[in-house]
């Protein structure tokens, strides 16, 4: 057994805490301050829940990935937002409303997945050009629904507490984030799909041999991975309180950094959701110190980027032991013990 | 043997914090963000938040941005300032709608907010507008069709379809042409980001679709550049005509190839100092009256009325429309 510590893990875990106290230090202590934390806990759910829905698509193999999310994501908000204003009075009812927002808003994200899924299932697409493609799809329809202007959604007080309200001072976003974590977590980890799914992505063919609904379970996963980008385009609603098109087509490529960054593997098999979560607050934590300390932007993408391939390195040489042969080496030398003398 | 170093590092920011809560707060801080980073335009407004920096050392003023344009970064950042209490915010929105509510949070949390170029901005206590928009927009159209010949094809772009002001320049200028019965406008509206390069694309584009374009009315500083750029390369300089928001110094060689009719601004390092004047005002306590002067040229005797939400709009006189003569006196 070996004693040494899960690399990945431990690095997600140092860098969270190396970030909390470096921005701590640095902003004299109004970095960790309760209102800043849950800022920032408020922040990431985005982009959290849309990391999740690559790392579905990842590793179910075969090159797969889900460039839709956020399209995806902006279609549900601005579809339901068209729809429901419509329909039903926010003042009015909010209760009612908030309920038939999120269910259009999720409605029309699993269908956009089970799309994707089909497209990839049963029609055989490559991955990463179907949804390239209902990426397009998703955000043209957008901007033909609203007109390609943000669309207001209505001031239902329920759907606003989901986006800024606080529960004994964590933010409900958050808290959905977790949930959707968790739920999505066991499933992989402890469901027969969850398990055939890493198979399949590990060995799409032995997959087929073995007898798996392989169509069933590819049509799954991407309307798994739709439905979790409709619960961000929820959030997103209900935080920002208007909804467009093109709001953060920059999360695209996060999410997809902090799906590697998780030491998801792109080509299937892999993925673990404890270090996704970390990997998304790390980002999170990261981004937020650099605007705390008043640095460009544009050292933000650096940083990520460097982060990354700290990542990588760590997770394919073993660092520690060669930081401690370098100790053992330059610093501290250890002498071997002198040869016992034999008797007489 | 993990729990130790953790452990340790956990009590280490604990204690970093309770150090640091004990250090006063310091100076007032007026934060500018922008619509994005690098960009001439925005480089220019960072030397007048620099000019008020250096006029005013009891207070702090810096400029931020995002690296791409995008609205959700811009959140962010907004987001974190608000967080780390900022005394004031001076914000040149992406898209006014999606940071009402950021907005909210920080006038509820007690911090000045001041804007510009984002006159439906509900949540904001002043919006600084340099000119009256559709007066802009109205001047821009005209000068496209003094070259036009008050005859043929043109077309508008605008920085996104969420850009306020860009929107209410060309709408005002497709109402003018309306009164052009010779002037068609068509493919209206398409968005350049703020990017030179996907401007140049695009007017490519549009060039390609109707060879015999007359006009092109653009709003994002850029768009001169890249539309003027595609202009010269199909050699159509002097027979095409671009008349466009855009910067002297970036347009130089483009006006003076012909590729650009006349450029329209406003000069940006004034508008960052009105912001920054004004949120100290603010900061002070001091009431916005009508025909205020804000101590900055086009601003100094400022119409302030009732903007939509609770604040005020302040409009100011600093329109500029320069042509291949005239550019030279303004040298940024």
């Amino acid at each position: 057994m070996k004693s040494r510590q899960d690399p990945q893990l431990l690095f997600l875990l140092s860098i969270n805490v190396l970030v909390l106290v470096a921005g701590a230090v640095l902003s004299r202590g109004s970095f960790i301050d309760p209102y800043n934390l849950q800022s920032m806990a408020g922040q990431l759910p985005e982009l959290g829940l849309l990391a999740i829905g690559v790392m579905l698509a990842m590793s179910s193999g075969n090159g797969g990935i889900d460039l839709s999310g956020i399209a995806l994501a902006n279609l549900a908000g601005v579809a339901s937002a068209l729809l429901v204003a419509g329909l039903i009075s926010a003042e009015e009812a909010p209760l009612l409303f908030t309920v038939a927002f999120i269910g259009v808003a999720l409605t029309v994200a699993l269908v956009g997945g089970i799309f994707n899924g089909l497209l990839i299932a049963r029609v055989g697409l490559t991955p990463i050009l179907c949804t390239l493609g209902t990426q397009l799809l998703f955000a043209g329809l957008a901007v033909v629904l609203s007109g390609g202007a943000s669309v207001r959604v209505g001031n239902a007080e329920p759907l606003m507490d989901i986006g800024n309200g606080l529960v004994l001072g964590v933010p409900v976003s958050f808290i959905v984030f977790c949930g959707v974590a968790a739920v999505i977590g066991a499933i992989l980890k402890f469901s027969p799909f969850g398990i055939r799914l890493f198979l399949m992505g590990t060995n799409p063919k032995a997959a087929r041999y073995a007898g798996f609904a392989q169509t069933r379970m590819l049509v799954g996963t991407y309307a798994l991975s739709g439905l979790v980008a409709g619960v961000a385009g929820v959030l997103i609603a209900s935080r920002n309180v208007n909804v467009k098109w093109d709001y953060g087509q920059s999360y695209l490529l996060i999410a997809i950094l902090i799906t590697v960054m998780a030491g998801v593997k792109p080509e299937g098999g892999y993925g673990r959701m404890t270090c996704l979560f970390l990997s998304t607050t790390a980002l999170q934590l990261l981004s937020s110190m650099l605007n705390f300390v008043g640095l460009s932007n544009f050292f933000r993408d650096c940083a990520w980027g460097l982060l990354l391939l700290m990542f990588l390195a760590i997770s394919r040489y073993d660092v520690v032991a060669a930081l401690r042969q370098a100790w053992r080496h330059f610093i501290a030398p250890v002498q071997p013990p002198p040869a016992p003398k034999s008797p007489s | 043997m993990k729990v130790t170093p953790i452990s340790a590092a956990v009590a280490a920011a604990v204690l970093a914090a309770a150090v640091g809560t004990l250090h006063a707060q310091d100076k007032q801080t007026i934060a500018t963000v922008v619509k994005i980073s690098g960009i001439p335009w925005f480089n220019r407004m960072e030397v007048g938040v620099k000019e008020f920096a250096a006029a005013n050392p009891t207070l702090t003023a810096t400029q931020s941005g995002p690296a791409t344009a995008d609205a959700a970064q811009q959140l962010k950042i907004i987001d974190d300032l608000v967080a780390r209490k900022v005394s004031a915010l001076a914000v040149v929105p992406m898209d006014p709608a999606v940071i009402e509510g950021v907005l909210k949070r920080a006038m509820d949390r007690g911090i000045v907010v001041v804007t510009h170029e984002a006159d439906n901005q509900k949540n904001t206590n002043a919006n600084i507008e340099a000119f009256d928009n559709a007066a802009y927009g109205t001047a821009l159209n005209e000068r496209l069709a003094a070259c036009m010949g008050k005859q043929g094809k043109w077309t508008s772009f605008v920085g996104s379809l969420g850009s306020r002001t860009h929107l209410q320049w060309v709408d005002a200028g497709a109402a003018n042409a309306k009164k052009y019965p010779g002037m068609t406008l068509v493919d209206a509206k398409n968005e350049s980001f703020d990017d030179a390069n996907k401007t140049y694309e695009k007017a490519k584009e549009v060039l390609r679709k109707h060879p015999d374009i007359k006009g092109f009315q653009s709003s994002a500083g850029n768009d001169v550049i890249g539309i003027g750029r595609a202009i010269e390369e199909a050699g159509l300089q002097g027979k095409v005509c671009l008349v466009g928001t855009g910067l002297p110094n970036p347009s130089a060689k483009l006006l003076d190839s012909g590729a650009i009719t006349a450029i329209g601004f406003w000069d940006p390092k004034d508008a960052g100092l009105a912001m920054n004047r004004a949120a100290k005002m603010l900061l002070e306590k001091k009431t916005l009256t009508n025909g205020i002067d804000l101590g900055v040229k086009g601003y100094e005797k400022v119409t302030v009325s009732k903007g939509p939400g609770g604040g005020l709009l302040l409009v100011g006189n600093a329109m500029v429309i320069a042509d291949k003569s005239t550019y030279k006196n303004y040298l940024f």
